[in-house]
């Protein structure tokens, strides 16, 4: 309808009203009306006056478009439904290792069985570049007025285009190729919590089966035509593990979805046994410290995390190519491609300065360095690498949903787009 | 809805007598209770709200004196409002009843016939006690145990006290063994599909909740409000389906007024979705009551949490400063950051020392508040100075909250806050006020020296004048500005004047505003028959 904006200046004041040209006769004819009445003497005959004619034009509430859009969707319990699946089925996106392109899949989700205890889950998902991952999981999460937890995981992935860059800090990008990595984990855990679920500590065990293959990204060539065993430890030939190992960890982060206080130290110790060939076994040693220091009600944060992780390996005995520590990426150092440096032992520096922008998005700005290497003696902060950017966190209550990091390094931009918070 | 109706009824007011004062003036009540057609209930997106408030600029944002005044500047009693601290002072044994009936919930056993399923605070809704009373249950966040419970009871009381409709709450110490299910208990879960509630349903609610170290649960129980349910009220344009409904809420005195007095309190969450019209029915009439419902996010309580330090500082989406952090990296900010709260889990976080009254923000605005003048919020502010320390340490009794130190500082705020309150609004308008005549004397106060928020002036200055009321013209009576103090002589010829006759009278401060006329106040009279009336008082900004 065409509508046009009128000024109207009744009892000395202007008044903008909107109105169509059905409106000025509705105006003309009230107007006429209404002049041909005296005026009432009495505050309380003019109010009843109003009152009388608002009676002759009632008329029920009625929503906007969008405000039944809005109202509908809250009602039928859209985020709910979506969040509780159908019949316990729920949809899966993203998920995957970055740079597997879109990612879709199913989980079927069921919990507190068996008088609240038990948990189960299984679910498979498969990306645009054809990466897939399937899972199955059953646990009894709430054990001893939750205090014990055992549970059990049963992992399939089959990733074609892992990034694989050579090993060794030194590492050239252009040296870029990719492998297929399938394997599958058998995992068991049992745990306890305690000292108002803040201490953790632990047990866990299992075997893994691994195979690693040629590359399916045509853009670069497939790693086993570019290395050779002799530079990349079973390239051709991989191992069969059986795991088992230790950890434990004490968090008292104010909120683990997006902390601004508090801390979290997490130590495991793993061993992992050459199944069929006695050349792979190696024992692994890792600790990340995060700590959180608020400043302005919480409404600065300076964020730090050390990471590190170191293998030994017996004399005689070497570490997959593919089972060694990585750095780079969304998770450590976001000025560099995913996966970018490989090596026996890692350690990774992350600091972060985060602020509140409003009450739905806090910014931040990092800065990480970190390296790779082989021998132990290069566990110092000599030749680290380094990277810096600015990152954008939105968040709810207690945790951030969705994170974009822009991280630059010598080697350029990178663009992270991820769910969940980095530390 | 609002075109059609706003437009009438401008329509209309215009076409009423230009005469500033009508026969029944001042009106003391506004028979806004009318019977009237059963309206449709409705709800309201609260998604929509928030949106619609923070991006949209809803309503009339002109400004414009109050529609629903009289001419003495008071709100007239109403469904909306009932004056009641602010025009005669309550005893204190009132004020600390507030709004409640009786005692609460009987002792015993609770039955339980549904669970609470809107808003964030676990609860139960209703539950029925031994003597068929119904009730809501909320319970405090883990963590917090007296927090938001206490912060509703208090928050009744003051609203209460100050004017509007709230419901009934009581603080309750309940055993998980006095809380029966009633069979046909029923609990809409969190897709919104109703079932049959069972002991689990109930154990899990009490799982999220806080306990006394006896193993007790603490909740607030809020009486249901008698009558139906009709839908929240917004903060402008008018109900449609509801005729008494005529002043524009965002031109309803006690709705601008209300921004002052919940900055006073911290009300932080007084949106639409936390109001209740009721339609209820007394005599042979139906009609809609208004109330504001749930305190549990006021004072230092956020509920389930305690306040944000943003919470009054800040609306959740504020562009201008968003940009300026991001600009600007996070070095600058706003001075409320460094606020410091002492450390007490039963009352949340609350101060006063940084609190600026004008500048107090709720969540998201709201058309009512953005049109608040200084002459709304003086009305408010006159309200909130008549709660003395006394009074307002009682009302803050009735929380019921444990730590005398949490308990002392929380009153402490109140005070604080309500100074500053009167330190900001009673000293943006001429607050000469208080009129009484009595015989031959005009008495009157001036509300800002009185309660120390400025100095006694040199003196004040008086104008009488013959006001012919329907030219809405003065003519001075007796010569220029006269000396005045309290009391003030009335001259002779108002008090023998004709009946129906005018007069007005303009009292300024002088030695302030050298370089500016002194704001003024004006009062009108009108000759009665053998009795002159204080009929009209207009204060300049």
């Amino acid at each position: 309808m065409h509508r046009r904006r009128i000024w109207v200046s009744l009892d000395g004041l202007p008044l903008r009203v909107r109105t169509s040209f059905p409106g000025f006769l509705w105006i003309g004819l009230l107007t006429a009306t209404a002049a041909a009445q005296t005026p009432p003497d009495s505050r309380l005959k003019q109010w009843q006056s109003l009152r009388e004619k608002k009676a002759e034009q009632l008329a029920p509430p009625v929503r906007t478009g969008l405000e039944n859009f809005l109202y509908n969707f809250r009602e039928q319990r859209v985020l709910e439904k979506f969040a509780a699946g159908w019949h316990h089925f729920h949809a899966k996106v993203g998920g995957l290792r970055t740079g597997s392109g879109f990612a879709l899949g199913s989980e079927y989700r069921r919990e507190r069985l068996v008088n609240g205890l038990l948990d189960i889950r299984a679910g498979a998902a498969v990306s645009k570049r054809h990466y897939e991952k399937a899972e199955f999981a059953i646990g009894l999460p709430r054990l001893a007025n939750e205090h014990v937890f055992l549970e059990f995981t049963a992992t399939y992935r089959n990733f074609p285009q892992e990034d694989y860059f050579g090993l060794g800090p030194r590492s050239r990008r252009q040296d870029r190729t990719n492998f297929r990595l399938e394997d599958t984990t058998y995992l068991g855990t049992l745990g306890a919590r305690w000292w108002r679920k803040r201490m953790l500590a632990g047990l866990r065990g299992g075997i893994i089966a691994a195979n690693a293959g040629p590359g399916t990204d045509p853009r670069f060539a497939s790693t086993e035509k570019v290395f050779n065993a002799a530079n990349t430890p079973a390239l051709e030939l991989q191992p069969d593990y059986y795991q088992f190992g230790a950890f434990t960890g004490f968090d008292y982060r104010d909120e683990p979805g997006n902390p601004r206080s508090g801390g979290n130290y997490v130590f495991s110790w793993d061993t992992y046994g050459d199944r069929n060939q006695s050349r792979y076994s190696f024992r692994r040693y890792s600790a990340e410290l995060q700590q959180y220091l608020p400043l302005f009600n919480r409404r600065r944060v300076f964020a730090f995390r050390a990471k590190t992780s170191l293998t030994d390996t017996s004399p005689g005995q070497s570490l997959p190519f593919y089972m060694q520590e990585t750095l780079g990426g969304s998770e450590d150092m976001r000025g560099f491609r995913e996966y970018r440096f490989r090596d026996k032992n890692l350690m990774v520096y992350n600091l972060e300065y985060r602020w509140e922008v409003f009450s739905g998005m806090d910014m931040a700005l990092f800065g990480d360095a970190g390296k790779v290497f082989t021998r132990r003696s290069d566990f110092d902060l000599g030749r680290l690498e380094g990277c810096y950017g600015v990152g954008f966190r939105f968040n709810q209550a207690k945790a951030v949903f969705l994170r974009i990091d822009i991280g630059r390094s010598r080697e350029g931009m990178r663009y992270f787009f991820k769910f969940g918070h980095v530390f | 809805m609002c075109s059609k109706t706003a437009l009438l009824l401008l329509l209309l007011a215009g076409l009423a007598p230009a005469q500033k004062f009508l026969r029944d003036d001042p009106v003391e009540r506004d028979p806004d209770d009318r019977n009237i057609p059963a309206p449709k209930r409705y709800k309201l997106s609260d998604y929509y709200d928030f949106i619609q408030n923070s991006f949209g600029s809803p309503g009339d944002r002109r400004p414009r004196t109050a529609m629903n005044v009289n001419t003495l500047g008071e709100v007239p009693e109403s469904t909306w409002f009932s004056n009641r601290h602010g025009r005669r002072r309550m005893p204190v044994e009132e004020l600390v009843r507030g709004p409640d009936q009786d005692t609460g919930p009987a002792e015993g056993t609770l039955t339980i016939l549904g669970a609470k399923n809107e808003g964030i605070t676990p609860g139960f809704r209703p539950v029925r006690d031994s003597r068929g009373g119904l009730y809501a249950i909320k319970f405090d966040p883990p963590g917090n145990l007296e927090m938001a419970t206490s912060a509703d009871v208090i928050g009744s009381k003051f609203f209460y006290a100050i004017g509007y409709n709230v419901p009934e709450y009581y603080v309750v110490y309940i055993r998980a063994d006095h809380l029966e299910l009633a069979e046909d208990a029923v609990i809409t879960d969190t897709l919104g599909r109703r079932r049959n509630m069972d002991r689990r349903d109930v154990q899990q609610i009490l799982n999220k909740v806080a306990r006394t170290s006896d193993g007790r649960y603490r909740a607030v129980a809020s009486r249901i409000l008698p009558g139906e349910d009709v839908g929240p009220f917004r903060y402008y344009g008018t109900r449609p389906d509801d005729p008494n409904d005529i002043f524009p809420h965002e031109h309803r005195r006690e709705l601008r007024g209300l921004w002052v007095f919940a900055a006073w309190l911290n009300h932080d969450d007084s949106r639409a979705i936390n109001t209740i019209d009721f339609l209820v029915k007394e005599n042979d009439r139906q009609f809609i009551r208004h109330h504001l419902i749930d305190f549990g996010s006021i004072l230092g309580s956020g509920s389930v949490s305690e306040q944000k330090p943003r919470a009054g500082n800040e609306f959740l989406w504020e562009p201008s400063p968003a940009l300026v952090r991001i600009a600007t990296l996070g070095l600058w900010d706003r001075g409320w950051i460094l606020t410091r709260y002492p450390r007490y889990s039963s009352i949340g976080k609350i101060e006063a020392d940084r609190f600026r009254p004008e500048k107090w923000k709720p969540e998201y605005p709201n058309a009512a508040f953005q049109n608040c003048l200084p002459e709304d919020a003086y009305w408010a502010a006159k309200i909130v100075m008549a709660f003395t320390d006394e009074e307002i340490r009682a009302i803050v009794r009735t929380g019921k909250i444990s730590d005398p130190w949490a308990e002392e500082y929380l009153a402490g705020c109140i005070i604080k806050r309500r100074d500053h309150i009167g330190q900001h609004w009673l000293t943006q308008v001429n607050s000469v006020d208080n009129f009484q005549i009595d015989g031959s004397q005009l008495r009157f106060e001036d509300l800002a020296v009185k309660h120390g928020f400025r100095e006694k002036p040199a003196g004040y200055t008086a104008t009488w004048y013959r006001y012919d009321n329907p030219a809405d013209r003065k003519v001075v009576l007796g010569g220029p500005e006269q000396d005045a103090r309290s009391p003030l002589g009335i001259p002779a010829e108002l008090r023998g004047g004709p009946e129906g006759a005018y007069y007005s009278l303009a009292i300024r401060r002088r030695g302030e505003n050298r370089d500016k006329i002194p704001k003024a106040v004006h009062l009108y009279f009108r000759r009665g028959s053998g009795r002159l009336d204080i009929v009209g008082i207009e204060r300049e900004e």
